[in-house]
């Protein structure tokens, strides 16, 4: 995308209204950023967050469970996302911020991708994750 | 055999059923389940037949188990009432190591049972607890709202496939076989409690309910639990729901989610009170 | 950075949007459509509804209450871009973002929150009478929310150490400034304590929420209609031609009642909690909302708040609840809400490491 491009997508995004959600900042530490590499080794699929814990494996060899925060598993089940979506043993790369309270391995998912940089989880259907049979869009600009 | 006999013998075959009350019909023609209705039972003490006792929570007195010292203070309001059970024929057939489980849930009551944390009470718990709940029911749709801590059911009348996560309430999907509602629930979490006994159940567990309409006022409710992870067998518990009749019976607020945040969190208050 | 995207954000709206003229938008007149009827023959108003919409609740201070098609279009398509850009692959070779914040702003706080993949934010704004509205609010005219009256300014502002913003602190990104912002659970935000949803979800007035879970059920019975909101399981039961509860009885979403007005239903809702504090208002908040099927996949959903220890007027919204075939799935949150812990105990740690220091 060309500088301009970029430059159009980051005002764009200005534009998209946000109601004051959840606070990041105030659970994650943009002082502590990490970078982890490893496998899923569980998924929490709750609300209000996702779960995902990724073993990671140190220098030293040892072994550290981290856990990544996403956002709510509602919208990713209505395009088609299940348990089954996110295997044990997946291989992710995971940037974010570690949590505020810096005593537990946890930071949000600020980027999860699998190891080749493409994203878990997409906006739009992605292949192989297409909506349920019956998640057909009706005409939302419909009125008479 | 005598015209007589054959009579008898013929009407002690007549299924229940056939000599019921029939309830009036809802919008889409079956029995009328919308109201408020709740259980009269102790089952959310514990669903099995038991004695009054102390506390749920107990320890080792000189004279037999005295409330533990965390509930002490409630006396007689922290006892536990007696009652027949609703599990039909007795004892829950637990597997040996589930049986263990169940002992160890009940020495960790305070921490273990979810309803202490206010967390969504399952199914069937959410049936009996002791608070109303409201059946809307028309020719289309079904959803049970309860009154203890919002719960919510949508009864789904086209089977939507396998639950994609598991919930705390499960995914529910209903048909009618003559004058009772069957509704099957799968997708539950293992995370809740059957009572305050420490009767509980693994994520395999699959959930039948069926609701009857025996009377203007009254709901037969049936669950069939089946979970071979926890129990040797499937089990059924059994009892009515009542409909309340008072002119202003509703479902109120009882989100007790905020009233445990003492309970989860008083410990990181900048100033924590004394615990 | 931030001074150079202030710049380019300014230049690019300008192009988005026409230059900005104050216009009156009328109160919508629904045109006339027989809806499929209950056995009672009131209107059926039942389905799952998607309220997402790029439609803010406030109009930008001077802007047009209608968006042309071209206008929308514009914006649409950057919303589609923002969204697209979100899905595209990024290194696998990558680093830790900075130390310091990655430069987000808004409730990303300067950690980047979450891949845009987890959002459902909505794709189109919303379309009323055929016209794409660019705020909910049609009354007042400006399409903004009324002035505070003086108590209420006085009130909130006694009600700071409760704040519901996340301003940001400018030595460390995503903090909340205003004292005791994190000293107690009772002062975070009903939505991260998951006592209502964000925003306002369940309302009543039942807003979109920007980011996801949109989604509510309609259920109508001879003396009753429930409106479950997905975010977070609430079941709002107005009970049909009914008194509102005594004054004493007080509810999280407030007492509704509702009666038919024609094939319009007509929702009443009093009786809220001194906690609830909708957009900063009081227990004596009125809510009344109206629901009228306007299509076979479309309901049309207009409120008017009223609060004169808050507002000096009442004020009115309305936007289209389009019905989907997707489900609504379970949002337990409560049971699993890891965040308000660790939100909580990351500011005692913060605290006893800046005493140490």
């Amino acid at each position: 995308m060309t500088r301009a491009g970029e430059l159009i997508v980051v005002a764009c995004a200005a534009v998209i209204p946000l109601a004051a959600h959840h606070a990041f900042g105030g659970e994650f530490d943009p002082y502590r950023p990490v970078l982890l590499k490893g496998k899923v080794v569980r998924v929490e699929w709750v609300n209000p967050h996702t779960w995902i814990h990724v073993e990671v494996v140190k220098p030293d060899g040892s072994k550290e469970e981290w856990m990544v925060e996403g956002g709510s598993p509602n919208s990713l089940l209505r395009r088609g996302v299940t348990r089954d979506s996110l295997p044990v043993g997946t291989e992710v790369v995971v940037d974010g911020y570690q949590a505020r309270d810096h005593t537990l391995l946890r930071a949000n998912g600020r980027n999860v991708t699998l190891t080749d940089g493409r994203k878990l989880f997409l906006g739009s259907s992605g292949p192989g994750e297409g909506p349920p049979p019956d998640a057909a869009p009706l005409d939302k600009a419909k009125t008479p | 055999m005598t015209g007589k006999a054959i009579t008898l013998l013929a009407a002690a075959m007549l299924p229940v059923a056939a000599q019921s009350y029939r309830a009036p019909r809802a919008d889409g023609g079956h029995p009328d389940l919308n109201g408020i209705w709740q259980s009269l039972s102790e089952a959310n003490y514990d669903i099995e037949a038991h004695n009054a006792k102390a506390a749920m929570a107990v320890r080792p007195g000189p004279y037999g188990p005295v409330p533990a010292g965390a509930v002490l203070a409630l006396g007689a309001v922290g006892s536990v009432p007696p009652g027949m059970g609703v599990v039909e024929g007795g004892d829950l057939p637990y597997r040996p190591e589930a049986l263990a489980q169940r002992k160890k849930n009940q020495e960790n009551w305070l921490t273990s049972d979810p309803e202490i944390k206010c967390y969504l009470p399952g199914v069937p718990r959410a049936t009996y607890m002791p608070y109303p709940l409201r059946i809307f029911q028309n020719g289309t749709q079904i959803f049970i709202a309860y009154e203890y801590a919002g719960a919510v059911r949508n009864i789904y009348l086209k089977d939507p496939g396998p639950a994609p996560v598991d919930s705390w309430m499960g995914q529910s999907v209903g048909r009618w076989e003559g004058e009772t509602l069957v509704v099957d629930v799968t997708g539950l979490t293992d995370q809740t409690w059957f009572d305050r006994a420490g009767n509980f159940h693994s994520d395999a567990m699959k959930v039948t309910e069926r609701y009857t309409r025996t009377s203007p006022d009254v709901i037969s409710y049936e669950a069939t639990i089946d979970d071979p992870k926890t129990f040797t067998r499937t089990w059924k518990m059994s009892m009515p729901l009542y409909r309340r009749q008072e002119k202003n019976a509703q479902l109120m607020d009882f989100k007790c989610a905020e009233f445990v945040e003492e309970l989860l969190y008083g410990a990181w208050r900048k100033n924590p009170l004394s615990r | 950075m931030s001074h150079g995207w202030t710049r380019i954000h300014t230049d690019i709206l300008a192009l988005a949007i026409a230059a900005p003229m104050w216009a009156q938008a009328p109160l919508s007149q629904t045109k006339p459509y027989a809806p499929p009827r209950m056995a009672d023959g009131h209107p059926d108003l039942q389905g799952t509804y998607d309220l997402a919409t790029l439609t803010p609740l406030e109009r930008a201070s001077g802007a047009k209450a209608v968006l042309t098609k071209e206008e929308a279009a514009r914006l649409e398509a950057m919303a589609a871009l923002v969204r697209a850009r979100g899905d595209q692959a990024i290194s696998g070779e990558r680093q830790a973002p900075p130390k310091g914040g990655d430069g987000s702003t808004g409730p990303a706080g300067g950690v980047g929150g979450y891949n845009t993949g987890w959002l459902d934010p909505g794709s189109a704004y919303t379309i009323v009478d055929g016209q794409k509205r660019s705020s909910l609010i049609v009354d007042p005219p400006d399409g903004r929310v009324p002035p505070y009256t003086p108590e209420a300014r006085k009130r909130l502002a006694a009600l700071a150490a409760r704040p519901t913003s996340d301003a940001q602190e400018s030595n460390d990104p995503g903090l909340e400034t205003a004292p005791g912002a994190y000293d107690d659970p009772e002062r975070r935000p009903l939505g991260e304590r998951c006592l209502l949803g964000f925003g306002s979800t369940s309302g009543p007035p039942a807003l979109p929420d920007y980011f996801y879970n949109n989604l509510h059920q309609i259920v109508q019975t001879h003396d009753s209609v429930m409106i479950l909101t997905e975010m977070v399981h609430d079941a709002r039961v107005v009970r049909m031609n009914a008194a509102h509860l005594p004054g004493k009885i007080r509810m999280w979403m407030g007492d509704s009642v509702g009666h038919w007005e024609g094939d319009s239903l007509v929702v009443d809702t009093t009786n809220f909690t001194d906690k609830t504090r909708f957009r900063g208002s009081t227990e004596n908040l009125h809510v009344i909302e109206r629901f009228t099927r306007v299509g076979p996949n479309a309901l049309l959903y207009r409120f008017t708040v009223e609060d004169p220890a808050t507002w000096d007027r009442p004020w009115t919204g309305e936007f289209t609840w389009p019905a989907t075939n997707s489900h609504i799935y379970e949002y337990a949150c409560h049971e699993a809400n890891y965040a308000l812990g660790d939100i909580l105990r990351g500011a005692r740690l913060r605290e006893k490491e800046a005493q140490q220091k």
